[in-house]
């Protein structure tokens, strides 16, 4: 029972960053109609550039300086992904985001190396509870996450600030007639999404290091957990991810010998399941 | 009708420039061989997503896993099933021949069960599960080392392709028999995707490539049709993968990595989208420049700057990159095509002129 609570509770922290991902994927295709492939870079760079600043600085200020750095360099990728009017589709808009991707995992390739980096946890004290570790990352990361979700939630819903960012992806050439600056609303949504990924992975580069290569992993985690709630559903993104990261503890922790090296295919053929699933759900295009 | 048959004058050249593929196969230096071989292998993968991404809006980033699966399919049945009798026996495989006719239909059959529900939805469905398909191939190749090789020993294939008593053999392109094969299948490969494009199915695909919304209006299937352009691409890279393993005659689960998928999506994006020229001109230039990237990695400095151990991996991910980025903001289209339109309208502003 200890086992099982102690993968839980390790499963929730990881399924939530998986959860932040996917969120700043709904917003990004919620109000620009573009899904992210760098929504994994963003996770990578916060996580590399908090184990590059951890040592000179306070924890804290170290890691409110990756997540605005990574912010920046969110809205820089989100003015280029958003493209030009007339010629840049949806589909493109991925390719150059994949291209993006790409782009940024060769200059932190170049910048720090070939091999996971991690830190050690700027938290004094870890809870016991009952026999099970609690790390105080790991309530801030689910705290984070529920909160964001909640914020995005209604922001989305109840305000004119939040409608207008979704007008923008219902019809850019009517948004941009009724005086919305689509460029500037893709920048503030990139933004905020590669803050909250940032957010994810400064939290949980302790538990789990990152390398410039692990990109493509959390983007399809995240990606995966975006699906489940149809790429639309901000609520159904947090499901998704704490589902996905709970599946995947329990494989790794459960499953007999061989069939442990096999925890990134479990939960790839989950994703493939959830997409499947969901192919009933979506109207075809 | 006749709009199936290609013009005459198109066929020739296709045809003549095909036969100097295969003549400049048996002129060529065996280290450059090999590289012009591995060309020949990434057009025929080309001009399947090529196909893919033109006409089925549908874009696949795990070309290279099933490059990989047709290459580790022929390989493994030709060496044999048992990892046991392998070692002992080595008849315990199947005739290369035949391997290399399944390593195509294995991958095809694959493609069409992942396909069959992710083709009904927008394309960044179909992007990510074949990427995640890269993954889970590369997981399984390292998990069941004992089937596969794995990374270390890998998979030494050491029979050669043997087409009814014509041998190819030749590592690294020592002798020019399989880069005249590959070449050959390249041709044949561009001769059928070029009559697809103008048959009745092709014609289909150019009506859901303009709207999907009208084409299926007029009663075209429009998700069986991706579906069936998904299986043929599919098909195309284990062909091409099958091809590989008589080239080095070795298997191991770095020659597929992540980056190998999108640099085919690169060779596209490069040639034209839905271009079946322009999809083995992308396949040529990527080769090249990352062979000569490759080279300029490796130097120990460059422009008085000392190189790090990563460099090739950082020039080659980079500028490819970039490539991607630049290309499909300012030419969605495809860098070839916008090219060709370039020139034709100097040339016309030049005749106007005079």
């Amino acid at each position: 029972m200890t086992k099982f609570l102690q993968l839980a509770v390790v499963g929730i922290s990881t399924g939530s960053a998986f959860a932040l991902v996917g969120i700043g994927m709904v917003l990004i295709f919620r109000t620009t109609n573009i899904v992210n492939f760098a929504q994994g870079a963003f996770a990578v760079i916060g996580g590399l550039v908090m184990v590059g600043l951890v040592d000179d600085m306070h924890g804290i200020v170290a890691g409110t300086l990756a997540v605005l750095l990574v912010a920046l360099i969110g809205a820089l990728i989100g003015v280029i992904a958003v493209g030009f009017r007339t010629r840049t589709t949806p589909l493109a808009s991925l390719i150059i985001t994949l291209g993006l991707a790409l782009l940024a995992s060769s200059l932190n390739l170049l910048a720090f190396g070939d091999r996971p980096h991690t830190y050690p946890t700027i938290f004094e004290r870890a809870w016991n509870i009952g026999g099970v570790l609690v790390q105080p990352q790991f309530v801030i990361v689910v705290g984070v996450t529920v909160l964001a979700a909640l914020l995005l939630t209604l922001g989305l819903q109840r305000t004119i600030a939040g409608q207008a960012l979704v007008a923008c992806a219902d019809s850019r050439r009517a948004a941009e007639l009724v005086g919305i600056n689509v460029r500037a609303v893709a920048a503030i949504a990139f933004a905020v999404s590669a803050a909250l990924s940032a957010l994810g992975w400064v939290l949980l580069t302790p538990i789990d290091p990152v390398n410039y290569d692990s990109d493509v992993r959390i983007a399809i985690n995240g990606f995966a957990a975006a699906a489940f709630g149809g790429l639309v559903s901000i609520r159904l993104a947090l499901v998704g991810g704490l589902a996905l990261g709970l599946a995947e503890q329990l494989i790794v922790g459960y499953a007999p010998g061989q069939a442990r090296q096999y925890e990134l295919a479990a939960a790839l053929v989950i994703l493939l399941v959830l997409i499947g699933w969901r192919s009933r759900h979506e109207a075809v295009e | 009708m006749t709009t199936r048959l290609l013009p005459l004058g198109r066929l020739g050249a296709t045809l003549a420039a095909g036969a100097f593929a295969i003549w400049l196969a048996y002129q060529l230096e065996p280290g450059s061989r090999a590289l012009f071989t591995l060309m020949g292998l990434y057009a025929i993968v080309a001009i399947g997503l090529s196909l893919l991404m033109g006409f089925a809006g549908q874009i696949s980033l795990g070309q290279g896993a099933f490059y990989g699966l047709g290459a580790y399919t022929a390989g493994i049945l030709v060496v044999g099933l048992d990892p046991d009798e392998r070692l002992v026996n080595p008849e315990a495989g199947i005739s290369p021949l035949l391997a290399l006719a399944v390593a195509p239909v294995l991958t095809a059959a694959v493609a069409a069960v992942v396909g069959v529900a992710l083709l009904r939805l927008r394309g960044h469905y179909l992007a990510f599960a074949t990427l995640a398909l890269h993954l889970i191939l590369l997981a399984v190749l390292f998990a069941q080392a004992r089937f596969t090789g794995g990374q270390d020993p890998g998979l030494a294939v050491i029979k050669g392709l043997d087409i009814f008593g014509w041998e190819v053999t030749g590592i690294l392109g020592a002798t020019p028999r399989l880069t005249a094969l590959v070449w050959g299948v390249v041709l044949v490969t561009l001769l059928l995707a070029l009559n697809l494009v103008r048959s009745r199915a092709g014609r289909a695909l150019q009506a859901i490539a303009t709207s999907e919304r009208t084409a299926a209006a007029a009663g075209i299937n429009v998700s069986a049709y991706k579906l069936r352009l998904f299986v043929l691409s599919a098909g195309l890279a284990g062909l091409a993968g099958g091809l590989y393993v008589f080239l080095l005659q070795f298997l191991s689960p770095d020659a597929f990595p992540i980056f190998l998928s999108i640099q085919f999506v690169v060779m596209v994006a490069v040639g034209g989208l839905g271009s079946v020229y322009g999809a083995v001109f992308g396949a040529v230039a990527i080769t090249w420049l990352e062979d000569e990237l490759r080279e300029l990695g490796t130097r120990p400095e460059l422009l008085g700057f000392e190189l790090p151990d990563q460099a090739p991996q950082v020039f080659s991910v980079g500028v490819f990159a970039l490539i991607l980025i630049v290309v499909i903001l300012f030419f969605p289209r495809g860098l070839l095509p916008a090219l060709v339109a370039g020139a034709r309208r100097l040339q016309r502003r030049a005749t106007a002129a005079r």
